[in-house]
């Protein structure tokens, strides 16, 4: 029943985050006439979705999410004051930990599928058409770097105590990564910049043109990701072992 | 079968730094018994019961409860299936209701027992489709205590449980911990309200700073314990040190001993000494700690002050 309790934390977040990303999607196609005349090229149906949804303001929504998502813990509880009763259970602290790392990952999935459903349905009900394939790449990739930024989140909520410090450091740090990765001597490296594998933005596998996902994805580097979450997950639920609540 | 002993520690330590939460530790909890575990704020009783659940660990020294290490990971997660806890803080998870709260909880203990849960619902007007957010202080301990009564555990451990209750709620707990020892289950209780414990309780133990200052039945504390009142017309001569002397205070005149045991000799000790007036009275729980304790806090005080000073 420990993902009854994950669900029931992570829930308020996971629903408003699929329904802001639903809503964000709907005004984004909505307005797709009205954008793209007003744009200062000409812009087909496909590159506005990509440059509104997937490289702007539902790939900051889903970031956003899955760092809001990967705030709890044990570390939280403390602050709240309910880590008492829920140390006294009789499970371990791994499990506690595994469960909530999971079910919170599985919302970050939930909201990364959004788009999926709707930006395909919605453009149809327009008269548009946006490819099933596209926007299921983007999952994917989706999918892969959310799981980096709930990871580390989920690790600095288990190394800072109170309710929204990780929160509170996981953007700026992860601001500081971006004009990092920005740096000439580290742009050289495009697979270490995580926001353009989410996007495709100079990535092979992408037409900039087109504004649409071409080649195989990077799979390696789709593996990887998600290990490295892992071993931040795993890294927290290692410093949790010892620690006294 | 149920150990004997069913919470021991031997030489249990927990140290924060300069800080001795508790300091080397002994001690036994019967089974089947009520014990009240006494001490001030900041004595070490609950990092002494954190420690026993596992949420912290002994910086050194060791313990068991029902026979399994505290120390041991495995060990632990058996100690708190076969026991019921209630925190001091009665931190419950403010999102759910009343009833979600009840069926997560009971999803872990297969010796949950529905009539109790219902019997204690009703008790205590828990209404079940609230948030528990929204509960009152009070209302938040009886549910706390409603999870931790409706089972059977082998043993319970409360930690402050009347806080926040209501004369009547707190009169009913003390009902169902008085019968609790008759259905195989140990109470182990902390409290600061010494007429509860002394109404309830078989065995006291009392920790200061960390230190076991006693650890006896409440019948031998009735049986032994006395205060020994010598009066004398003449200057207080010196008496030699008896048994079961623990505490002298002269004042004038007047001599009073706190005695563990050993009060007529005492007594007796006082007539050869020419005290024209000697009485051997009964001592209450709360004298008994408070003896125990206010040396300790005296001394507490007088540092406390130096430091300040030393500071201005």
């Amino acid at each position: 029943m420990l993902w009854y309790k994950a669900w029931r934390e992570t829930r308020k977040v996971t629903l408003v985050g699929i329904i802001a990303m639903a809503i964000a999607c709907v005004l984004i196609m909505y307005n797709q006439q009205l954008m793209r005349d007003h744009a200062d090229a000409p812009m087909t149906y496909i590159a506005y979705i990509y440059k509104a949804v997937y490289n702007s303001m539902g790939r900051d929504i889903f970031i956003i999410l899955s760092i809001i998502l990967g705030s709890g813990g044990l570390l939280q509880e403390k602050s709240v004051g309910t880590v008492g009763f829920t140390l006294s259970l009789p499970a371990s602290r791994t499990r506690i930990l595994l469960w909530r790392a999971v079910v919170g990952y599985l919302g970050v999935l939930a909201i990364a599928i959004t788009p999926v459903i709707v930006v395909p349905l919605g453009s149809r009900y327009l008269g548009q058409s946006y490819p099933l394939g596209q926007a299921f790449g983007f999952f994917v990739l989706w999918s892969a770097c959310g799981a980096l930024f709930y990871g580390y989140t989920f690790l600095l909520a288990h190394i800072l105590e109170g309710e929204h410090t990780s929160i509170l450091l996981a953007i700026p740090s992860l601001m500081l990564y971006g004009v990092l990765m920005g740096l000439p001597w580290l742009a050289r490296f495009p697979m270490l910049n995580i926001f353009d594998i989410m996007n495709g933005e100079d990535m092979p596998f992408f037409d900039e043109r087109l504004r649409m996902l071409v080649g195989p994805l990077p799979w390696l580097t789709l593996v990887v990701i998600p290990l490295v979450a892992m071993s931040f997950v795993f890294t927290a639920s290692r410093r949790m072992q010892p620690r006294d609540f | 079968m149920i150990p004997e002993r069913i919470i021991q520690t031997h030489e249990l330590t927990k140290h924060y730094g300069d800080f001795h939460a508790v300091n080397q530790l002994n001690c036994r909890v019967r089974s089947e018994r009520i014990t009240g575990f006494l001490g001030r704020n900041g004595a070490g009783k609950s990092s002494t019961i954190k420690m026993l659940l596992g949420m912290i660990s002994p910086t050194s020294g060791s313990g068991t409860v029902l026979g399994h290490s505290i120390a041991n990971a495995k060990d632990s997660i058996e100690i708190r299936r076969k026991i019921a806890y209630v925190g001091e803080d009665k931190g419950l998870y403010g999102y759910m209701t009343v009833a979600q709260l009840i069926w997560f909880t009971k999803s872990f203990y297969p010796d949950w027992r529905p009539e109790v849960e219902k019997k204690l619902l009703a008790e205590y007007r828990l209404p079940p489709g609230r948030k528990v957010k929204a509960l009152s202080k009070g209302m938040r301990t009886k549910l706390a205590l409603l999870l931790a009564l409706s089972r059977r555990p082998e043993l319970l451990i409360l930690d402050e449980p009347t806080e926040g209750l209501d004369p009547v709620s707190i009169e009913e707990l003390l009902q169902t911990l008085v019968t609790a020892p008759a259905n195989g289950t140990t109470v182990f209780f902390s409290s600061h309200q010494l007429s509860e414990v002394e109404r309830i309780a078989d065995d006291i133990l009392i920790i200061d700073h960390g230190v076991s200052v006693l650890d006896m039945s409440l019948d031998q504390i009735r049986e032994n314990y006395r205060r020994v009142t010598l009066g004398f017309n003449i200057p207080v001569p010196k008496l030699p040190t008896l048994d079961g002397m623990e505490k002298i205070h002269v004042n004038g005149r007047q001599v009073t001993i706190l005695a563990s045991w050993n009060s007529e000799a005492i007594a007796q000790l006082g007539r050869e000494r020419n005290a024209v007036a000697v009485d051997i009275a009964p001592i209450s729980l709360r004298e008994i700690f408070l003896e125990s304790v206010q040396d300790q806090n005296k001394q507490d005080q007088q540092t406390h002050w130096e430091q300040q000073n030393a500071l201005v």
